[in-house]
């Protein structure tokens, strides 16, 4: 044996190397990820375009009136802060579960575990990259919005975070159990879409909650979306009459992560 | 693991414990009342080139899966660079270099971006220039995934294996895909890995693969080990008969069949067949030539591995 071929082995019960800790490749296999993500035209269009498009449209259409009918501040402004959340909850139900079932139906998730990246390292880059996804769009609605209507400063600046980061958490989790459950890729992105329409017609991406019929308002009220565009508009806005549960999402997050985890270890069994 | 573990074919005296890479005992893998693997046991030495050799659906597959922690048994003990798989997991995996029958990468990944991942998951990688050059990837590095052949896929994947400096890789159906020109490239680059010192295991359902590559093969058929030894000596097995083919329509065949080592003499047509053991081609041409006939067509058909792979097959088949 040749000591060129061996010197690299590391011996048994040796750490990684400095640069190839589980956070660093994490790191290293999100940057990369992302920058694959960015290529597909449909993550693009799914992500960005779709949300911004349509805040644009439906605040156009309710105009720039403070309005009763939308907890009293003006539509512009309830629907650019609101599509905030849609675009996490496009993230969790859409563009996430199906970036995780093509990877594990095609067989990218084994090659990456055959070549010993842990499974805690490929849930904690996928996480991320739903996280910087769920932010990206987020930006883009704001920033293209508030061009275009005007938006005030946030009534509660740190409570908007802790809505955007109770609402990425949220969705980020849901995004991995359906990843983890779902068969493949045609299945995710079809049963993501057909959750993610009512969700977000219901959920305060549609017409505002007082317009609503008594049953349609009930089932609002159970969308974990609802509470997180509820939380940010009434942290950003100072009123709105969407619920706004905290603990709504996180028993979603804390339920959604439990499915993922079981379904991870029947898959691997 | 410290009782000494039994394989179809015992290592030579002398061997020692090291130099045993891969141990496999009594090992069983269950799908609810399927059993895939029923009870498989071999070995793999330091510096071989082993080849796990069955049809499609034999279990060789699942059995290297185990055997890289990506899968779990049943039962049974499994053994690889003195580690558990299903206990060491990734820190085996980042010692051992794994090609995989299913496995993919995202379709926009280029084929530059594939490799330095992959090194920066070692603490040594070899550098990118040389893999690129011994698996001919240059023309390849801008290429995204899904643009590759089949072939070109392979070679990838191969790569991939080898960039951690790997002790032991795992290649499985390697040549699948292949046109034969490339087929036999990548053999001789396998023989090249294991003069490096590197242990290969290669997964194949192609006989002439594991015979013309391996030093040493196991037979796996339903889930259960049915040969185990060089190809020569799996060959062997068979009895070694031989048949020597001439033209001649006109020779006693009663002259023949008293030559040393004849067993039977068939006509087949003008065609003659000659079936014997030992140097009967010797026999049968110096006999040949010393009656005045020497023929044109004078051949001999060996039994290969692949004869006695199929009489495998088929003598364990329910």
């Amino acid at each position: 044996m040749t000591i060129t071929m061996t010197s690299g082995s590391a011996p048994p019960g040796a750490p990684a190397h400095p640069g190839s800790g589980p956070l660093r490749t994490a790191l290293r296999i999100t940057a990369l990820e992302l920058r694959l993500l960015l290529r597909e035209p449909t993550v693009v269009v799914g992500l960005v375009a779709f949300p911004a498009v349509t805040v644009l449209i439906l605040a156009g259409v309710f105009g720039s009136a403070p309005d009763p009918e939308f907890g009293g501040v003006r539509p512009t402004e309830h629907y650019v802060v609101g599509y905030m959340g849609v675009v996490l909850a496009q993230m969790g139900l859409v563009t996430l579960p199906a970036h995780i079932a093509s990877h594990r139906e095609l067989g990218v998730l084994r090659r990456y575990r055959a070549s010993g990246v842990g499974a805690g390292t490929l849930v904690a880059s996928e996480a991320a990259v739903g996280a910087v996804l769920g932010i990206g769009g987020a930006l883009v609605v704001l920033i293209v919005g508030g061009a275009i209507y005007g938006l005030p400063a946030p009534d509660d600046p740190l409570m908007v975070i802790g809505w955007l980061l109770a609402g990425l958490a949220c969705f980020v989790a849901i995004g991995l159990a359906l990843g983890s459950l779902m068969p493949s890729s045609r299945a995710a992105n079809a049963f993501g879409n057909l959750v993610f329409i009512p969700m977000f017609l219901l959920g305060g991406g549609g017409p505002p909650r007082d317009v609503m019929t008594g049953p349609m308002q009930s089932i609002s009220d159970a969308l974990p979306l609802s509470h997180v565009i509820g939380g940010l508009r009434m942290s950003w806005l100072g009123a709105t009459d969407d619920p706004q549960a905290l603990w709504w999402p996180a028993v979603v997050a804390v339920v959604a992560v439990a499915l993922a985890v079981r379904s991870a270890r029947r898959r691997v069994a | 693991m410290t009782n000494p573990m039994t394989s179809g074919s015992p290592p030579p005296p002398g061997a020692s414990e090291v130099e045993r890479v891969v141990r496999i005992e009594g090992l069983v893998k269950r799908y609810g009342a399927s059993e895939v693997v029923a009870g498989v046991s071999f070995e793999v030495r330091r510096g071989e080139l082993f080849g796990l050799l069955g049809t499609n659906g034999a279990g060789k597959t699942t059995t290297v899966e185990i055997l890289q922690g990506l899968r779990p048994s049943t039962a049974g003990r499994v053994e690889v660079l003195g580690l558990d798989p299903a206990v060491a997991g990734d820190r085996l995996r980042r010692r051992i270099g794994s090609q995989l029958q299913d496995a993919a990468l995202p379709a926009r990944m280029r084929v530059s971006e594939a490799l330095r991942l992959f090194a920066s998951l070692h603490p040594d990688p070899r550098p990118m220039g040389e893999l690129v050059e011994e698996w001919n990837l240059g023309r390849l590095l801008r290429r995204p995934f899904a643009g590759l052949s089949g072939g070109e896929r392979q070679r990838l994947f191969v790569a991939l294996a080898l960039v951690g400096r790997p002790e032991v890789v795992f290649l499985d159906e390697l040549t699948q895909n292949l046109d034969p020109g490339a087929r036999r490239q990548t053999w001789e680059v396998v023989r090249q890995v294991r003069e490096r010192g590197t242990t290969v295991v290669l997964v194949t359902h192609d006989v002439e693969e594991a015979e013309r590559l391996c030093d040493r093969v196991v037979v796996m058929h339903h889930g259960r080990v049915v040969a185990d030894g060089t190809p020569e000596a799996i060959v062997a097995a068979l009895g070694g008969v031989a048949t020597v083919r001439f033209t001649d329509a006109e020779i006693d065949a009663h002259r023949l069949r008293e030559l040393p080592g004849v067993r039977t003499v068939q006509r087949h047509g003008p065609e003659v067949h000659v079936v014997g053991d030992g140097p009967v081609l010797a026999h049968v041409g110096a006999h040949l030539v010393a009656a005045g006939r020497p023929p044109l067509d004078l051949h001999i058909d060996r039994p290969t591995l692949e004869d006695r792979f199929v009489a495998l097959t088929e003598e364990t088949s329910p």
